[in-house]
């Protein structure tokens, strides 16, 4: 790893430890001294950048979010009963969801089980064979794909989506640059969509599913061509939406994360663990 | 060492090795430099030397200099203890 990278990892891993906007340009620029006037090779004089950001952030005493955390809300979204078949083939046979103000549910389950269904259906864009979905609050889906148009610029996607959300231009433009900013994206270009990099196009829908604060998030694996350092601070973001009291619904095929989610809905198993 | 004059990360750890103290690495010497800091033992502002680029520079507050004051009474009164004791190992 060069300096320059090791420097960049290290501003990633104490933002994700939570250490404050401004410690960490400091914390960043000071090594990056040491680093010069040394001309040693960054991982002897400080480690690997996570293990350099824990120590920072002990010193710091920044609180464990964890801890602060309050119980979950009122119920959010229920889904229940869904059955859902395509051509006589069941895709989802009586799946039951309840998610409450503050959590995060986990849609897990093999290709083709029917994630991708269960979580438009839970959207309003498909409708079951049997069974309800009640929503309590306002909603924001982001698809797996799709979902840009090719010839409009980040502002011009965040402006459209916000004025179906009542938001004037500068609040949509302005709430949707500054989500765009904690996934490390400057979103204050004029790129049009087309042009962008397919995770950059994620972000893109992942921000305009954000715009006007809806209660209930529905994210169906948005974080795919996220490079590693956005992919865990897209987590860190969950579950700081999670806390400000967020419902949160993420299908997952990656399991490693599922340890910080509240509920798991096993599409393979049939049944809720909770 | 940062009562007798003010001084910088790198400067510091070479300060250290030449002492005899060893090799203290960055990784160990600014998250304690922080934690000197955040106490209000120390205070820092980033400004360029006399002669070097723009480098954070630490030096010892009132609070830090009374807090050494008392640490090194207890310290000579602990080594004290200590040597008192080591004296009377018998020497083989």
């Amino acid at each position: 790893m060069s300096p320059d990278e090791w420097l960049d990892a290290l501003a990633g891993e104490l933002r994700r430890a939570g250490v404050p906007a401004d410690l960490v340009g400091s914390v960043v620029a000071e090594a990056a001294t040491h680093l010069r006037d040394s001309g040693a090779p960054p991982a002897s004089v400080f480690g690997q950048p996570a293990e350099y950001a824990r120590a920072v952030a002990e010193s710091v005493g920044w609180p464990d979010a964890r801890q602060l955390r309050p119980g979950p809300g009122p119920v959010r979204l229920e889904a229940h009963g869904i059955t859902k078949a395509y051509r006589r083939r069941p895709v989802l046979t009586d799946v039951h969801l309840t998610v409450r103000a503050g959590q995060v549910a986990a849609v897990i389950g093999a290709n083709g089980c029917g994630k991708s269904t269960f979580l438009r259906i839970c959207a309003g864009l498909a409708s079951p064979d049997q069974g309800t979905v009640r929503v309590h609050g306002t909603l924001g889906y982001c698809p797996q794909d799709g979902g840009t148009s090719e010839f409009l610029t980040s502002d011009e996607h965040f402006m459209l989506v916000g004025a179906g959300r009542g938001l004037s231009r500068s609040a949509a433009r302005g709430e949707g640059r500054a989500h765009a900013a904690d996934l490390d994206w400057a979103a204050a270009d004029h790129t049009q969509a087309r042009h962008l990099s397919g995770g950059t196009r994620q972000k893109l829908n992942l921000v305009m599913s954000q715009l006007g604060e809806p209660d209930v998030l529905l994210l169906d694996e948005p974080y795919q061509g996220f490079d590693r350092g956005t992919y865990l601070n897209f987590w860190q973001e969950v579950l700081r939406w999670r806390d400000s009291g967020k419902a949160i619904v993420v299908v997952t095929h990656l399991l490693n994360q599922l340890d910080r989610v509240d509920i798991v809905l096993d599409l393979n198993a049939r049944e809720r663990v909770a | 060492m940062l009562a007798m004059r003010e001084s910088y990360g790198y400067e510091l750890s070479q300060w250290l090795e030449a002492s005899g103290l060893g090799p203290v690495q960055g990784g160990t010497l600014y998250p304690v430099l922080l934690r000197l800091q955040r106490s209000g033992l120390v205070e820092a502002d980033w400004r360029e030397g006399g002669s070097g680029p723009v480098r954070k520079y630490y030096r010892i507050s009132a609070a830090g200099l009374e807090t050494l004051r008392l640490t090194t009474s207890d310290w000579h009164a602990f080594a004290h203890h200590v040597d008192a004791i080591l004296r009377e190992v018998p020497a083989r």
